[in-house]
């Protein structure tokens, strides 16, 4: 799994390992995983008007995609 | 929502729960920021599992708070990461089904009834992604994206004797033309990312296939045309690199593999 934490250069309190790029991690933060039903944010990506913004979000990212195996990963 | 609850909402706080595990080490995330300020993750156990959960401010995770962060890039990858920093941190110390980002409950009690409630479908994620980790696959075309419209001769057309064709008739070949090409483009990528495909099923105990994403995403001007991701068992791994290598040469696309991940794209479908 990605197990190295590198310091991640934005404040505090949230901070992450570099290198994955956000669109791929959205992929899968977002919309998968087991869909329990919360109580305050029922499966957010199942919101229509959340995946909509999210949308245009996304196609307006300019997001750097590294190299392949630019992560050092064991390929 | 009731009144009463979106009181409760403004005035209480919220559990935010992570992950599912089996006896997670809580070593493997004390450094970690989770969500929230100043509230430390800690663990919640439910009957046989255990979750990863936080404490938070109820008011900071509604409805209206997460679509404002979801049109703020910065905020988005920001809570991102830091979910799947706890993620990533339970699943390397144990086996762990991992919860899409931003699943909350009233307190514990309500987490612990509801969590108890889908203990069967959490065990059966844990047996299917059990010594497996999921690897991401991109494909992207040979050539980048940008068509010079080739000026395509117009085929004189057979057995006439007229002396020239004309401007319409020429233009109407030179659009077929475009069309065929583009026609044989889209059935070429089609058939890049079938080949691509059915060659990572092959090593894979499943694969899915995640949306496409838009080319000001990718950073590149090359079209996407798989973004897939496959479950692959941990001894078969070392294999992705030369299949992908092999993959490469034969069809002269450039593929991006990730991993390994959480196995976030096969916890849902058990």
């Amino acid at each position: 799994m990605e197990r190295e934490v590198v310091p991640w250069d934005n404040p505090e309190p949230l901070r992450g390992p570099v290198g994955v790029p956000l669109v791929d991690l959205l992929d899968r933060v977002l919309a998968t995983g087991v869909v329990v039903s919360g109580d305050l944010v029922i499966a957010i990506a199942d919101v229509p008007l959340v995946r909509l913004s999210l949308h245009a979000l996304l196609s307006s990212v300019n997001e750097r995609v590294p190299a392949p195996w630019a992560d050092g990963g064991p390929l | 929502m009731t009144d009463r609850e979106t009181e409760q909402v403004s005035a209480e706080s919220a559990l935010y729960v992570f992950a599912v595990c089996r006896l997670p080490d809580p070593t493997a995330f004390a450094g970690l920021p989770g969500v929230a300020v100043g509230e430390a993750l800690r663990r919640l156990r439910f009957g046989e599992l255990t979750a990863i959960v936080q404490t938070v401010r109820a008011a900071d995770f509604t409805d209206e708070a997460w679509q404002a962060r979801m049109a703020d890039r910065g905020e988005l990858e920001r809570y991102a990461r830091a979910h799947h920093d706890v993620v990533s941190a339970a699943a390397a110390s144990c086996p762990t089904v991992p919860l899409p980002m931003a699943t909350l409950y009233h307190g514990e009690e309500r987490a612990q009834q509801a969590l108890l409630a889908e203990t069967e479908r959490f065990l059966a994620a844990l047996r299917r992604t059990a010594d497996h980790s999921e690897w991401g696959v991109k494909v992207y075309t040979a050539a980048p994206a940008v068509s010079v419209p080739a000026r395509t001769r117009p085929a004189t057309s057979p057995g006439s004797s007229r002396p020239t064709p004309g401007a319409g008739l020429a233009y109407l070949e030179r659009k077929r033309g475009a069309q065929a090409r583009r026609e044989r483009r889209h059935e070429d990528s089609l058939r890049l990312a079938e080949t691509v495909d059915a060659a990572f099923q092959g090593l894979a105990a499943a694969g899915r296939r995640l949306r496409l994403h838009v080319p000001e995403t990718t950073g590149t001007s090359h079209v996407q045309v798989l973004n897939a991701t496959y479950l692959v068992a941990e001894h078969r791994a070392a294999e992705l690199g030369p299949l992908t290598r092999a993959l490469q040469e034969s069809t002269g696309a450039r593929i991006d593999v990730s991993g390994p991940w959480v196995p976030y794209s096969f916890v849902g479908e058990v």
